[in-house]
Order: C-alpha cells, then structure tokens, then sequence
C-alpha cells in the first residue's frame, strides 16, 4: 500500500518538474499572451470551438502582418466546459500562470458571470464574444482603482429583445407571439425580455412554452402552441434546440413564421434543418454596408478551417481579437491597466460586425441587424435601433 | 504554477469533503447512492440565498446547508432507504436529476455576485487561495477526525455491520433502517457543507454545474480511493482533481486533446476495477488467510476467466 | 335556451379540442416510447442474467447511430440522395451493419471490462462501466467532433393527417420497426434453446452451468442481442435525436427508468416501462399545468413512485431474498 501512495508522490513530482521546466518559456518578453476561455468540450462545444477559431485566425493574421511592433501575438485557448468551476480554473491558470494581458471569453453566460466578477476583482481586460445575459457587464468593478474591465462585442440581451420586440410588433405587425425557449441563461433572458418589450407596445405573448437544454423532443410544447394559435413563434434558442423545433413544427403542421435570434446565426441550423429554415427571420449583429471586413474575415475562416463557416459569435470573437491588438498597439505595454484603458477608449471600431464602440459599463453600443432567412441564405433586411420608443431602420 | 496548484487543493478539498460524505453512505453503509450532486446543490444554493438574498453571514449559511440537506436525504431516505441495492441507487439517480431540474426550472440563470465570507473583519477573496485552503482543508479535517471517530463509534459499528450482512445485523438487534437513514442523512449533510464552500471560492451558483456526471465523479473517488476509508477517499480526490486539471497544469492545453482527461478516467476507472477493485487503499476483503502474493493474485484473477468458472451470486 | 345551448355547443367543442390535443400528446409519446422500449430491453436483459446495470449501453447506442449514419452515408451519399427504394434498402443494409458492429462491440466490452469482474463486489462493474462509457463517448467526441449530425430521411416524410393529429411515416417506421424486434426477441426468448439456457441462466446460473449450459456463451449472446438492439434503437432515435457523441447519456438513462419502471429483468416489462416512459413524458407536464421544462422531474418522480409502491416494477417478479 505505501509503495501506492508512493508512486502517486512520485508522478506527482514529475509532472510537477515537466511542468516547471516547460512553463519557464512563457516568460520571454517578445511576445503579448492572450488567453480565450470557452467550451471546447461537451455538447455546444461547437460555439466555443468557432470562437476560438476566429480569435487563433485574427492572432495568425496580425502575426503574419508583422505582430505589433515587431512583437508576436499568442494566444492561449481554455476548456471551460461551459461549467463554472472549469472555467474559474481556466481563468486561474491564464491570469497566473500565463500572466495574460487580456482575456476573451467566457462564451457562455454563467461562466462569463463567474470570471467577470474575477476579472474585475484583479483588474484583467475581459472581452465576451457571445455572453448576452445583460448582468455579465453589471459586476462592480471591485479592483483598487474602480475601474471597469469587463467588456463584450455582443450586445445585452436587454438590447437585443428590445429591437426584437419593437420589430416583430411594429415592422412585421404581429400582435400574438408564441415563444419556445430553453431553460437557459441565454434563451430565457431574450424570450422575457422580447415578452416584455412587446407586451409593453400592446401585443400579447399567448402560449410561453420551456424546454431543458438537450432536450429533443418538443412535440409536446408545439402541440400546446399549435393550440394556443399564435401569428409567429418566437424560439431564442441554440441551433441544436432550433433545428429540432423547426422540423418537429413542420411535422405537426405548424405552419406560422418562427423568429429567432443570433443563436440562429449559426451555419450549423443548415446542416441540421435545410428543409426548414425558410422564412425565419432572426435579429443578430448588424454589418457595416460598405466594408469588405466580413466578407474577408468569412472567407479567410473558410479556407482556415475546411470550408467551416463562422456563425456571429465567432464573427464578435474575431473583433475582439482585433480590439484587443489595436489596444496593445496603442499601449505598447502589455500592462494590463494600460490594456484596459486603451480598450476603454476604442472609439468607432471598424470590425467585421461594422461599426463598434463600448458604453462605460462595457456594453456594445451597436445597432442590430435583422436577417430573413431564404432557404438556407440568410439575407440581411437592414440594421435597426429603439429610438424614442420606436424602432428606426439605421441603413 | 504555485497557484494553479494551490487551486487544485481548493478543488480537492471541496472533492474530498463531498466524497468523505459519499463514503458515509457507500462506504460504511455499503448503499449505492449516486445524488450527492442534489445535496450539493442544496448547499450551494443555501449558502447564494442565504448570503445575497437574506444578506446574512456566510457562517450561518452552513448549518442551514448542512440541515437543509440533511432534511432533503430524511424525506427521500425513509421511503426509498427500504428499496435494496440497485433499486436504491436508481431513487438516488431519480432524485439527484428532480434537484438539478427543478433548481434549473426555478432560475436558470443562478446566482452571481455572492457577498464573500469575512471572519472577524478578514474576507476570503477569491484571490488570496492560502485562505481558502486553510479553510476548506480545516473542514477537511474536521469531517476526516468525526468521521474516523464514527467509524470506531458504536453508530460506525452497527453501520458496517449493515454493509455487510443486513440480515445479520437485524438479527442482531441493530435497526437497519435507523443506522441507514442516519448514515444517509449525515452524508448529505457533508455533501451540503461541500456545497457551501464551493460557492463561497467561486461565488456563483448555476444549476448546470450540478449533473449526474459530479454524482458519478463523487463515486469514483470514493471507489478510487478505497471504500470505507476516510484518508483513502482523500487521497481519491486529490487524484481525481489532479487528472482534471493536468492538460491546464502542464500548460499542454493547446497539445492535449480536450476529451483525453475523461478517457484516462474512463481507462482508469476500468483499469482500476479490474486490477484493484477495492480502491487504492481500500482493505483486502479477502487477503486474510490468502498466502498468494498480489501478482499471483493478479494471474489467477485472469486466468480465472478461462476456466469453466462457477457463475457468479445469482 | 338559445345561449344555453350555444354554451353547451363551445364546451363540446372544446372538450373535443382537447381530447384531439391528448390523443396527439399520445401519438408523440408513443414513438418516444417506443425508442426508449428498444434500448431498455439491452438494460433489461443484461441486468436479468448478470444483476448489474449496464451504463455503457446508452453509449453502445451512440456508436450505432454514429456507424449506422456513416455506412448509410456511404451507400447513398447522404443528404444529396432522393428517397427511394435504393436509400430504403440501405438503410436496412447500414441498419444491420451497424446491428453487427455493435453486437461484437458489447462482446468485446463484456470480456475486456465485466467479465473477470463477475465474482467481485456489486460496485465493481457497475463503475468499471461507467469508465466504458467515459471511454467511448469522449472517444466519439475525440474521432468525430461534438456537434450534431443529422440523420437523412431514407423514405419521404410528408406528414400525414388523421383527423386533427398529424402523424410522420418516420415515427410509424420506429413504432413499427420497435414492435418487430420486439416480437422477435420475445419469440427467440421463448421458442429457441438459446432464449431458454438465457431464461434458466437468468434464474439460476450455477444451477444451469450443472444442467450444460455455458453460461459465458449465454451471457455473451445477451450482451451482442442487447448492444444490436441499441444500434437499431441509436438509429431510430437518430431521426428525431440528431447523432451526436453524447446521445447516449440522457436516453441511456431514460431508457433504464424505463426497464425499471416496467420490472427490471423481465422483457415485456421492458417495453411497458418504456411506452408509458414516453407518453408520461408528452402528457405529464401538460396534465398536472406545469412548465415543461419540468417533463424530466415528473418522470423522475414517476419512477421514485413506482420504486416506492412496487419496488419490483409493474411486471416484476417480487423476489425473496436469500439468507
């Protein structure tokens, strides 16, 4: 038994001397660490996947292009497996270990809450592509000089139910929705705050319908919606929920128009559903009109990784990296203070998501883009605000 | 480096305090639970109400934790503690997913932004690990120390004896259903405080992180390190924790693929059972009188397959 | 009179309205149901001989799906071919393919991983199967990515219209095809000397290794009917699950509540268990007025029911135990 333990010490002490000698090289000063947090594992591992992607293709870009003044870029990828603890251990080993100057991600909104509060507390710039929930960006800034470090290049969720109520009442003229969401902190603050908004401007939300997160059956719910008979069906949900719900109605004979959001972005909902996706329409990011940046950006990540398209979040993980540089470039340090003061100050960036500026609480200040699918080509209507209560095509 | 270790202690402590409580009902008791994912639920959504709802002291929090659970494993325990074996463990399952679902169902979102601990005037930042793991492992070693001294207890005794032959022991005039509800309530209670704790360091709380998976994971370190043996399941932790978090340890996450740590628990798991079912530490049941060495035990126990061997308890 | 009758007029209308609703909750059920009979009898009938749950097996179905998808693929050119009657016949070729790749998988999981733990305590290889589950969905995960694929149509689906419940070809295909292998398990249970050394093996196996049965080549046979009977039970669910690394965990788990609840050990418990599994889950959250999020907490709560007033299951035998 003692020679058990003892081999256990002894492998313990092993790695630990591997592991010493090999982190001993992070340390050279020619190069800016970035760090990404997101799921590379589990069941929506292909969001974490496409946004790590995109941020490794901005860092080879920059890096082909020369680096930042001569110097390189690296960016270092983490599993969170969309669970807290996992990426909570993620931040640990970017912020000490590799001593990052920013962080982009969590994807995912609880670990994005649970790393911002860290992010805050020992002052790391933190850049969410895809964490909507609109609390991710109201941590209190618990760093000695108060400041807030917490940033995203995805808009609240507040913002994007709020153009998605306006639009679906006053532009498309529906007065009774149903909606069908997953208990989750994404789909679930869209679906209220879409309710809210368009209950407010005197519509009526006639059939609320849950799921769980995995679920794959949702006969159930479009049989009680199908009853409740709405005019649209609004489903905030991830592409693999989505996919189902789409074929799953058309099999029951639910014949109304479904609405849906940036998670609807993902080229995957034409791989799982092809037959179905005609006539959604779905609010995401809006894209600058006259810029070839995501024309490039998309083609680029093609031929980067066989063919493989990237849906928003990726497109925002992908401007984040290109914030991120543009603030080490104007910094010259990779001080993380100096870091976030120069992300702080990123005035009317030019991405692939058009037109970027961030509030002081770190939000995006973006208009949204409203997409109509055809057949499986979303075509873009046109960008959109909330202004004095009513909503405004932007371009 | 020094820190990410120091991590893997918070974590282990946490892993080890569920898995002392794990041991209570499996170990001791022999009752295959598989929920202490639930209880760790509780724990951790007590202490997120109790501190940022009710504003109160995260102290409090844990005898909450600790009683809530324990109340939650005393309603679920008197019925389904008379189901044997398999059967109790599927209720356990059962339960464990009607926590998980139901905490889902109630607010997806969780709790963020949980008021930190302070004692006397210090507060436990997340920062500051030193203190988190003077903390946790004091809890450690409180449960391993009462834990030790139940099992030398006559509570301890007449538990074991349950594991071991519930007939016997009935008929011995130990209360099976009293000795095992009690052991039942005691770990979830454990498993609570684990709770408790976990959400003090990370400060949120989110239904996901509560799947059958933690239940099964809970499990294993019991099993890994030896059934019935505080300081065993200890060491099982700190093993579990430390394949957790190697591809981050090394720094070779870019290298190792993600999936590898779960198929070296899965080739481990299996290893594990075949080699050594009793767990690292665990007592040999049958060593006593048994002159064969461990290898020769080893050859036999393989070479037993390809004898016309007697069919196993039917 | 007149508005007496009228209001008697809406609530017929209504009731009727309602019924339709449930009668469609039912059919959906019914082919969730069936999908979870399938898979529960594997559980059901390794834990009839060997009195071990088996938590590889939602995997086992995973890599049914996963091979059944691949070949099919292969034979038709996937998503591009038109539904005729070459795409059905190769559904049915990748469908046996994959019953037979998977039936020599649950073989060789049984002799690696359970085997020389049959005389070792209960624990042992219900963990040592939980590690073989580990392996091979990580595995999956590893070799074919996580996201999901999707499972093309072999036949056209247009769905069909009975009164006011709508109905596609798919979920008759997986009543139907469920029900035939039913009906073939059973009678291979019953009517050959291979399904009688299983049933004696399952009562008794000292007892039926004294009476010449070899009792591993049974336990074999079992474990290769039961991973076959996964495969088919992966590729069904394919259609309304999507193939993905982790399709296995939550089905697997479905499926075993619904061997448990229907009597774990006996066969045509199985089915039951499974059945009524599936139309609680449609009906249940609509019937008692709560979210439906909620569905897994009532089938939770189901089975910790039935656990409680019949531990044995519905069609259980209630065993003395031995002193």
């Amino acid at each position: 038994m003692r020679k058990a333990i003892a081999l256990v010490l002894v492998a313990f002490v092993c790695l630990a001397g591997v592991v010493a000698g090999g982190s001993s090289e992070g340390s050279s000063g020619d190069t800016y660490k970035i760090g990404f947090i997101g799921p590379l594992t589990g069941d929506n591992a292909n969001y974490g996947i496409r946004c790590s992607n995109a941020a490794r293709l901005a860092v080879d870009e920059i890096n082909a292009a020369g680096g930042i003044d001569g110097k390189m870029l690296e960016l270092i990828a983490e599993d969170s497996e969309g669970t807290v603890d996992k990426a909570l251990a993620s931040y640990e080993k970017l912020a000490y270990m590799d001593e990052v100057c920013a962080i982009i991600g969590p994807v995912f909104t609880s670990p994005a809450l649970a790393v911002a509060q860290r992010c805050q507390e020992d002052g790391i710039v933190m850049i969410s592509p895809s964490a909507t929930h609109k609390d991710v960006t109201a941590q209190p800034a618990t760093n000695p000089d108060g400041l807030n470090y917490v940033f995203r290049t995805v808009p609240s969720d507040a913002l994007q139910s709020e153009v998605a109520g306006h639009y679906f009442y006053e532009v498309l003229g529906y007065r009774k929705l149903a909606s069908l969401y997953a208990m989750n902190d994404y789909s679930q603050g869209l679906a209220l705050g879409m309710k809210e908004t368009f209950e407010a401007l005197g519509g009526e939300v006639v059939a609320e319908e849950t799921c769980m997160v995995g679920d794959k059956d949702f006969r159930t719910q479009l049989t009680q919606i199908k009853a409740a008979a709405p005019e649209a069906i609004y489903i905030p949900n991830y592409t693999v929920e989505d996919a189902q719900i789409l074929e799953q109605a058309s099999q029951l004979g639910v014949n109304v128009r479904f609405l849906s959001s940036d998670g609807f972005s993902d080229p995957e909902i034409y791989n799982l559903a092809p037959d179905f996706t005609d006539g959604v329409i779905y609010v995401g990011p809006a894209q600058a009109e006259a810029s070839t940046i995501l024309t490039d950006f998309q083609a680029a990540y093609a031929a980067a990784y066989n063919g493989d398209a990237p849906d928003s979040f990726a497109t925002n993980s992908y401007d984040a990296t290109y914030i991120i540089a543009a603030a080490l470039d104007r910094a010259e340090s990779a001080d993380t203070k100096l870091v976030r003061d120069e992300v702080a100050a990123t005035k009317d960036f030019q991405g692939a998501n058009g037109t970027m500026n961030f509030a002081a609480n770190g939000d995006l200040v973006a208009s949204q883009g409203v997409y109509e699918v055809e057949g499986i080509t979303p075509v873009y209507v046109g960008s959109f605000q909330v202004v004095d209560g009513h909503i405004v095509q932007v371009d | 480096m020094l820190n990410f270790f120091q991590l893997i202690l918070i974590y282990a402590g946490i892993y080890a305090i569920m898995a002392i409580g794990q041991n209570c009902i499996t170990g001791y008791t022999g009752m295959l639970s598989l929920c202490h994912a639930g209880f760790f639920c509780i724990g951790s959504y007590a202490t997120a109400i109790i501190c940022k709802v009710c504003g109160l002291s995260f102290w409090l929090s844990i005898p909450v934790a600790a009683i809530v659970a324990g109340l939650v494993g005393l309603v679920i325990g008197i019925p389904t503690l008379r189901l044997k074996g398999d059967y109790l463990c599927i209720a356990t399952l059962g339960l464990g997913e009607i926590i998980r679902n139901v905490a889902t169902n109630l607010n997806p979102v969780g709790f963020n932004s949980i008021p930190r601990a302070t004692l006397f005037g210090y507060q436990f930042a997340s920062r500051n690990k030193l203190s988190f793991i003077i903390l946790i492992w004091a809890f450690v070693l409180v449960f391993y120390v009462l834990f030790q001294q139940l099992a030398h207890s006559r509570l301890g005794r007449a538990m074991i004896a349950v594991r071991e032959d519930e007939v016997a022991a009935q008929s011995n005039g130990i209360n099976v259903t009293k000795y095992k509800i009690s052991s039942f309530v005691l770990g979830a209670a454990v498993g609570g405080i684990a709770g408790c704790l976990q959400t003090a360091y990370t400060l949120t709380v989110q239904p996901g992180s509560y799947t059958f998976m933690v239940s099964v994971m809970v499990l294993c370190t019991v099993v890994l390190g030896g059934m019935g043996n505080a300081k065993a399941v200890i060491l099982g932790a700190f093993i579990i924790q430390f394949i957790s978090y190697l591809p981050q340890l090394t720094g070779l996450t870019n290298v190792i693929p993600a999936q590898a740590k779960q198929i070296i628990y899965g080739l481990l798991l299996v290893v594990m059972m075949l080699c050594r079912p009793q767990g690292i530490l665990g007592r040999d049941k049958f060593r006593y009188g048994d002159p064969r060495t461990r290898t020769e035990k080893l050859r036999d126990f393989f070479a037993r397959g390809k004898k016309k061997e007697m069919g196993g308890e039917a | 009179m007149l508005s007496g009758s009228l209001l008697f007029k809406q609530f017929r209308e209504k009731e009727v309205g309602t019924i339709t609703l449930y009668l469609q909750y039912i059919v959906n059920g019914l082919t969730l149901g069936a999908i979870y009979s399938l898979i529960a009898l594997g559980y059901t009938m390794v834990y009839g001989i060997l009195k071990f749950i088996n938590f590889a097996h939602g995997d086992i179905l995973m890599v049914g799906a996963f091979i059944g998808l691949i070949i099919y693929n292969a034979l038709t050119g996937g998503e591009a071919a038109d539904p005729g009657a070459w795409t059905i016949l190769a559904f049915f070729i990748s469908m046996l393919a994959s019953m037979g790749f998977c039936a020599i998988l649950g073989m060789a999981i049984e002799r690696i991983a359970y085997k020389p733990l049959r005389n070792a305590n209960r624990l042992a290889p219900l963990l040592s199967a939980i590690g073989v589950s580990f392996i091979l969905s990580n595995g999956a995960a590893w070799i074919f990515g996580t996201q999901s694929r999707r499972f093309p149509y072999p036949f056209e689906n247009e769905p069909i219209h009975i009164g006011a419940i709508t109905i596609t070809p798919h979920q008759i295909v997986i009543i139907v095809v469920s029900v035939v292998m039913m009906v073939l398990l059973t009678s291979f249970v019953s009517k050959t000397r291979m399904g009688k050394a299983m049933r004696a093996a399952s009562l008794d196996q000292s007892t039926s290794m004294l009476m010449g049965i070899n009792v591993n080549r049974v336990i074999s046979l079992t474990f290769a009917i039961g991973s076959a009977l996964a495969a088919v039970g992966g590729i069904l669910a394919a259609f309304d699950f999507r193939v993905y690394p982790s399709m296995g965990t939550m089905t697997g788990l479905k499926a075993f509540v619904a061997a448990v609840i229907g009597g774990i050990g006996n066969i045509q418990g199985a089915m039951i268990g499974g059945i009524l599994l599936g139309i609680l889950e449609a009906v249940g959250a609509p019937l008692l007025h709560i979210p439906n999020g909620m569905r897994d907490t009532v089938a939770f709560a189901v089975l910790i029911l039935v656990l409680l007033v019949k531990p044995e299951g519905i069609l259980g035998k209630n065993e003395r135990e031995k002193v």
